[in-house]
Parts: C-alpha cells; structure tokens; sequence
C-alpha cells in the first residue's frame, strides 16, 4: 500500500499488516520492502507487539543492533523449527570441544618431540662429556652422578605434559559440557551466564578469554636439564607408535559424541602412560648402562 | 514430562492466563505448574498464541525440545534486551575460529618436527597431516545446521532457499 500520491513504498511490515507505512513507522527502518520473508519470520516468533515493546526499552542506539538480533533469531527458527538457536549454540559448543580436546593432544606430542629433540643434544653432548668423565672418574662417582640428576628428569618429564590442565577458555566448556535441551530455571543459571558477554559483535575485545597456558609448559620444557644418557635412543622410535594409533583411532569416534568423550579420554590417558613408560625405559636403561661401569 | 491438565491444578500457562486448562491444553505437557516463570518469560518475548502456533505445526515428539529452546532464548531475551541469544553464538563463533587458527598453527608446528624426526612415508606422518582436518570434518558431519553469521547476512530473503531440515514430513524427523 503506497502512500497517498507519494512515491516511497510502505515497509514490509506495513505491508504484511495492511495499513498505511507513515514516516515514522517505527519498524520500517528494518523491514525493507523487498524482503517480505525477514519481517513474515519476525512476525511469526515475536509478533509486531513484542518487538515494538523490546524496541522501547532500548536507546536509540541499540535499536539497529537488537533488530538485527531479532531479525536473525527469527529467521533461524524459521530454519529450524525445533530447536532453533540453541541447537546452534550447542553445536558450537561441541565443535570447541572437540578443538580443545584435539589442541591439548597436538601439543602432548609436541612436548614430546621437544623432548626427544633436547634428549637427540643432550646425547650428542653427553657422550663426548661421558668419554671424558669415564676417563677422569672412578665408577662410584660416575654412579652418584646418575643418581644426582635422574629423579629431577624423571619429575620434568611428566610435569611437561599439559595433561589436566585445560586452558582458561575452556572454563566455560565445562559448565556447557552438562548443558542440555532442558530449560535451566533461575537457580541454574551458571551456564547461561558465562555464554552472555555484552560486547557489540565486531569488538575483539574478548581477551578476557586467555589462551596462554601453554607458554607456561614450553618454558617448563625448555627448563629441563640435560639428560645423561647412554647410546639407549633407538627404543624411542618405538615408543611413538601409541601416539600415532590414539590419535588414528579417535577418527573413527567422530559421528558418535559419547563415545568419542568416551574414547578421548581414555586416548588422553593412554598418552600420559605412553609417555610415562619412555621415562621409566629411558631410567632403567640408563641404569642397566651405569650399573656395569660400578665394580668394586 | 509435566502432569496432565487432568490432574488437580492447571498447567502454568493457563494459570497464568487465567483460563481453564482443558484436556487438550497444548502447553500442559510442557510448562509445569511447578515452573511458573518458564511461561511468563515465553509470554512476554514470543505471546502465547505465537509459541501456540509454533507448536501445532511442529510434531508432538519435537515440542519438548522447541519449548526448552524457546524458554532458553525468552530468557536470553529477557536478560540481555539487545542481543539476547544472538550474543552467545557470535561469542562462540569466534571461538570456534580462534581455536581453528590455533590448531592450524600448532599442526604446522607438528608437521615440522614429525618430517625432521622421522623418514618420509612414515604412518604417522599422515595420522598428524589427518588431525587438523577434524575441525573441518566435524564442520561438514553437521551439515544440517548452515548457518549464516550473524550480522553479516546481505540479502536473507532472497537467498532463503527453504532448506527446512526440521520440518514435518522431513526424513529426518
């Protein structure tokens, strides 16, 4: 319906509505006339009452930003009748999940390269500083040298690895972890709340999120001392392999999200005893090598 | 599941609308007595006769699940006027993006040691290439919720293609 020999056409809410679009309608700013679908979808969850109300309670400036809202809102229930915006909140939930579950394994294996790298110098120092030390020292003191050094490596080895320790943005992961379908009432409304930032869409100012723990373990790993070791590195090809098959086999977990959480942890685990094993294999063969040099 | 209408006292909407709850109450099953703000804060963003009319068209074994999410973005609504639920899903969308450049580095920092480390051809080589692509299959094994940013969608009404995943009479449902 156009205005009376005017030449502007009514907004689509006008129009849907039949009446007269004035100059000062207030939802024509948002409802453009060629997009009769936007305000039909708006329409349909809200209703003309209930924007008009939200609107007013709003300064002048957030009106464009809570139509906006509003408008996408609207338009995803259209999409998706049943679940609507929180389906997609919840798969976005589990998509970070998934991301930090993978991050945490991806830098697991890290540290462990890290590691066998540093242990690769170490070696090829050790054994021009052993050589020497052999020559030099009598085999009592070459075996309270192994036992002055062992226990601290062994210590940096597990402490290295970032297991359990999550990073600080996942906090609110594990509260949206238990999240479900259901309506959370006021008493439960801890998950709800950490979702809500009141921040315009294209501030970046989300630091608040802090995704540096990390850097805390490199420094841990660049922290280890030397390990004094013997010609024992080719059994650390063979240990890698568990690694390899975790990290193949939770592929396979990817349609099914119980028994993917299932299978990561238990994957998680497995790395850390993994990991773990090298240190003991890595002692007691250093051991076994010292262990024939200490004749009384 | 809440009581039926049949039992003593009526559902929470239609006490709060002041009206006999009947047999057929549509909102019996799933607004409690017990639960009365759940349907006061559906009220004041949706109005009953519109989550009425959304429920009728959806079938009875969805409504469940459309009333929570519902009374999850009334109280979204309620509690942040401007951006309501709208505000999480860009939050987590940039998350789910910084986690991605976050993991693509970290995988380019793991493919640098595995090719120093190991031989060419080696299996785990590939195991390490495979793992920073389940970001993006995980994307696509949940292709049914496309979803535009928010914010940034031109022209909605003329791309809005109809795809209705949710819809009666769909294989999915």
């Amino acid at each position: 319906m156009t205005l009376k020999g005017g030449t502007s056409q009514a907004c689509a809410a006008c129009k849907y509505q039949r009446r007269r679009c004035t100059a000062d309608c207030p939802l024509a700013p948002y409802f453009p006339a060629d997009q009769p679908k936007m305000f039909q979808n708006a329409h349909k969850l809200f209703g003309v009452s209930n924007i008009l109300k939200v609107l007013r309670q709003l300064d002048p400036s957030q009106k464009l930003v809570a139509m906006k809202s509003i408008i996408y809102q609207a338009n995803i229930r259209d999409k998706y009748p049943v679940h609507g915006c929180l389906g997609i909140i919840q798969q976005l939930w589990y998509q970070i999940q998934l991301a930090e579950e993978e991050l945490q394994a991806i830098h697991a294996q890290l540290a462990f390269y890290r590691q066998h790298q540093q242990q690769e110098v170490s070696t090829g120092l050790s054994d021009s500083i052993s050589q020497l030390q052999l020559g030099m020292a009598t085999p009592s003191n070459a075996l309270s040298l192994f036992h002055q050094d062992a226990p601290q490596n062994y210590d940096n080895t597990v402490s290295a690895l970032p297991i359990g320790s999550h990073p600080t943005y996942s906090s609110n992961s594990a509260n949206a972890a238990n999240y479900n379908a259901t309506y959370m009432d006021s008493k439960e409304n801890n998950a709800v709340n950490s979702l809500w930032v009141q921040q315009p869409p294209y501030n970046n100012s989300s630091s608040n999120i802090n995704s540096n723990p990390m850097v805390m373990q490199s420094q841990l790993i660049n922290s280890q001392p030397l390990i004094i070791q013997q010609d024992c590195g080719t059994q650390d090809y063979d240990e890698m392999h568990p690694f390899f098959d975790t990290i193949d086999d939770r592929q396979s977990y990817i349609a099914s999200k119980e028994a993917y959480e299932s299978s990561s942890e238990s994957s998680l685990k497995d790395t850390t005893q993994s990991v773990e094993h090298v240190a003991e294999n890595e002692l007691k063969s250093a051991a076994a090598c010292f262990s024939l040099t200490s004749v009384n | 599941m809440a009581s039926s209408s049949y039992s003593n006292s009526p559902c929470a909407a239609c006490k709060f609308l002041r009206r006999k709850c009947l047999p057929g109450c549509i909102f019996a099953p799933y607004f409690p007595p017990e639960e009365p703000q759940k349907f006061a804060n559906v009220h004041k963003i949706f109005g009953a006769s519109n989550v009425s009319k959304l429920l009728n068209e959806i079938q009875p074994h969805q409504r469940e699940d459309a009333v929570n999410s519902l009374a999850y973005e009334a109280e979204a609504r309620l509690k942040d006027p401007v951006y309501g639920c709208v505000g999480a899903i860009s939050v987590l969308q940039r998350q789910v993006l910084r986690l991605q450049k976050e993991l693509d580095a970290t995988n380019a920092d793991l493919m640098r040691y595995a090719s120093n480390e190991m031989p060419q051809g080696y299996p785990g080589n590939s195991g390490s290439n495979q793992m920073g692509r389940r970001m993006n299959n995980a994307d696509s094994s949940f292709g049914q919720y496309e979803y535009p940013s928010p914010y940034y969608m031109s022209s909605w009404d003329n791309s809005f293609s109809g795809d209705h995943p949710d819809k009666p009479g769909d294989s999915n449902t």
